[in-house]
């Protein structure tokens, strides 16, 4: 038996194979970014990285996409390893979640006071990347939130869009009745366990489930209590066709079943799809809480850029969000224009694109109107724990549809909520 | 009398229908996802969200959607390539430990032997920090390296393997020995043929882990180049506004080398699990 060249083969396959596996490039003046889904993020910071290197060539971009939970799992893992040199140079990072890494990891993230303008943004979205004094973060994409409507069954029902301007949720309620009554279209559509609406109302009343010091506030809260008790309201008044799951209540408006919708502006694209309904739609401002202090703007989601402080590239990361997103208009224009991606830049409504009259809304002039609203959305602290908080709230509205009352419920809310977090 | 009998046969008979109903339901239960996938990459999104069950003509649309998005021969030769090289390695390494734990006599292996099997114990996610540490002071971080090392030895197939080798007559190694044949010859010329369904099996068995392995690459690959297709189909999924279409295309592209790994080694698989040596 010939045992040499079985050896020496073994020893070659070994070594082809460990050469094969551990090739990995890497090169200076690159910047690394991560985000998700291809078509929205990684589609506007390949436009963004374009621009900037056209002004500097020796830049280059290398951006890796994940889904959204795998962006965040692998940046806490990188994290909490202090494994500095396995992270990327910027990441993208859900608005409602913000708090969460900037107060979990003190030093992680580079602030960005005095390198970027922040006057220049809506004040929400600065305010919820703001921690003891410093502002981390460039602010993205928007989820101002607007009352998209049928004029046409509003009409039928003999209501001119003037009649939707700055309402309170009553009044919603009431002219939810009427169209029903004329036209036998429910008003509108809720997932009852999601917790958007009840973030839409409590934000729309510069509160949260935290007060600015990042305690829980629940049984003291207006805000929510409010928010609870409109919905609470809605479904009594049987104006909302309840939904299960997204897609069903995307249906419910796309299909022509209910009136209204009151969500984020990045529905917009979804709606203007049903091309058949064209002149059709309209937005009016988001109804507002009955109380003092409650403004007709708010907000549903949202994520923001955050340059990793010990990054190599780390100034240059920097100065590009500070040249493209800090004050690019033009290239806020491309982004509407192309993606729909609705960003916090207030100088952004400037631009052609952003004053485009929209046949399929009736002419109007959407974007100014959204520019406008962005611009008044309350700022708040979203605290750590907004999940667990919503998934209190949604558990536990049922019981406040059968009649219980509102701070009872309140109190049921704020205690399953600190076994949660606790 | 008679009327026993009769009744006999006819609860058997209900017992017979009662039995293959079962069956029936639950072989629906594994087909229906597959048969949902296969729909699924024919139809557009909106047709899959309302719930469509019929195929659609969308299958090219999705085709190239996908092509489009996706380097497709890199992503599935950076997959093939950690599940092919992966798997070859682990069973070489494990197979050589269980084969080890069951012929050499000694005071201590059991008790090395109980230890290892408790680390079956500790979930992946406790030591997938130090884990990364490791790797980065490797500086192994974003290779394919990363991925297979952890996974050589893997304590379930030396288990697999121990058990296994209980069936492996010791008077062809004892006869192998007068024959002159060194340990490791015997290991490889006799062992490994005798053991052939119980490689196989083992094959199976690690190729599907490793082809479908998530977490751990995710954490580990950090540029496009080095992805995996689970990673590239999970990104595509969690899109605002998903195409379905384009992730079914995706899926079926995902599963098709683990459906033809184990039809392929489908015999030798089922053998494998009831024992090699016979």
């Amino acid at each position: 038996m010939d045992t040499l060249p079985l050896k020496t083969f073994a020893l070659r396959a070994a070594l082809a194979g460990a050469t094969l596996l551990a090739a990995a490039p890497a090169f200076a003046g690159e910047i690394t970014i991560w985000c998700w889904d291809p078509n929205f993020n990684v589609a506007v910071m390949r436009e963004a990285g374009a621009r900037y290197t056209k002004a500097h060539p020796e830049t280059t971009f290398n951006i890796v996409d994940f889904a959204k939970a795998d962006v965040e799992q692998k940046l806490q893992t990188g994290l909490a390893s202090g494994t500095t040199n396995a992270l990327p140079d910027i990441v993208l990072i859900e608005d409602y979640g913000a708090q969460k890494f900037l107060q979990s990891f003190p030093d992680a993230f580079a602030p960005m006071t005095g390198k970027v303008d922040y006057s220049g943004f809506a004040p929400y979205k600065v305010e919820l990347m703001t921690l003891e004094g410093k502002t981390y973060g460039m602010p993205f994409d928007s989820g101002v939130t607007g009352l998209f409507y049928r004029r046409d069954y509003l009409e039928q029902a003999g209501f001119k869009p003037a009649d939707l301007e700055n309402i309170t949720w009553d009044r919603y309620i009431e002219i939810g009745k009427a169209v029903e009554a004329k036209t036998g279209k429910k008003m509108t559509t809720q997932e009852l366990n999601n917790g958007g609406m009840t973030r839409i109302m409590m934000q729309s009343a510069g509160k949260w489930y935290f007060n600015a010091d990042g305690e829980l506030d629940v049984t003291g809260n207006a805000a929510l209590k409010g928010a609870l008790e409109a919905q609470a309201k809605m479904v009594k008044a049987g104006i909302v066709k309840p939904a299960t799951g997204w897609n069903d209540y995307v249906n419910a408006f796309t299909s022509g079943d209910v009136a209204s919708v009151v969500t984020g502006v990045w529905i917009t694209g979804t709606i203007k799809a049903q091309t058949a309904q064209a002149g059709k739609w309209g937005v009016a401002p988001t109804p507002r809480l009955d109380m003092a202090g409650s403004t007709n703007a708010s907000n549903l989601g949202g994520s923001s850029w955050y340059v990793i402080e010990s990054s190599k590239e780390k100034d240059e990361a920097i100065s590009f969000l500070a040249e493209i997103y800090g004050k690019d208009v033009e290239f806020y224009q491309k982004i509407l224009a192309d993606r729909g991606a609705v960003g916090s830049l207030t100088a952004a409504r400037s631009g052609a694109v952003y004053q485009q009259a929209d046949a399929f809304f009736g002419g109007e002039q959407v974007w100014q109107r959204f520019s406008d609203w962005l611009a008044k959305v309350p700022p708040v602290t979203y605290g750590i724990f907004t999940n667990e908080l919503d998934n209190a709230v949604t558990a536990n509205m049922q019981a406040l549809i059968a009649g219980k009352p509102a701070d009872e419920v309140l109190k049921d809310i704020e205690a399953q909520a600190q076994t949660q977090i606790q | 009398m008679s009327r026993s009998v009769f009744s006999d046969r006819h609860s058997a008979r209900l017992f017979g229908a009662i039995r293959y109903g079962l069956l029936l339901l639950a072989a629906f239960l594994s087909v229906f996802p597959f048969f949902w996938m296969l729909i699924g990459a024919t139809n557009i999104t909106a047709d899959i969200n309302t719930g469509k069950v019929t195929p659609g003509s969308a299958l090219f649309d999705n085709i190239r959607a996908f092509v489009a998005q996706v380097d497709v021969p890199l992503v599935l030769w950076n997959s093939a390539k950690i599940a092919i090289l992966g798997t070859a390695v682990t069973i070489l390494v494990s197979s050589i430990a269980g084969y080890g734990f069951e012929m050499f006599r000694s005071k201590l292996r059991d008790r090395i032997y109980t230890v290892i099997l408790l680390t079956l114990m500790v979930p992946f996610a406790a030591i997938m920090i130090p884990l990364f540490m490791m790797m980065a002071k490797a500086g192994l971080i974003d290779t394919h390296l990363a991925i297979v090392l952890p996974t050589l030895a893997s304590v379930f197939i030396i288990f697999y393997f121990r058990q296994a080798s209980k069936a492996f007559p010791a008077e062809l190694r004892d006869a192998a020995k007068i024959d002159g044949l060194k340990e490791w010859q015997i290991f490889l010329f006799i062992y490994v043929p005798v053991m052939r369904s119980t490689y196989a099996a083992a094959f199976v068995i690690v190729f599907m882990t490793s082809w479908n392995n998530y977490l751990w690459p995710l954490i580990v690959l950090q540029s496009n180049g080095t992805k995996t297709i689970t990673l590239v189909v999970s990104s595509l999924a969690s899109a605002y506004y998903p195409d379905y279409g384009v992730v079914m295309v995706g899926t079926v592209l995902a599963t098709l080398p683990t459906l033809f790994v184990f039809f392929a080694m489908q015999r030798q698989f089922v053998q494998g699990m009831l024992g090699s040596v016979k």
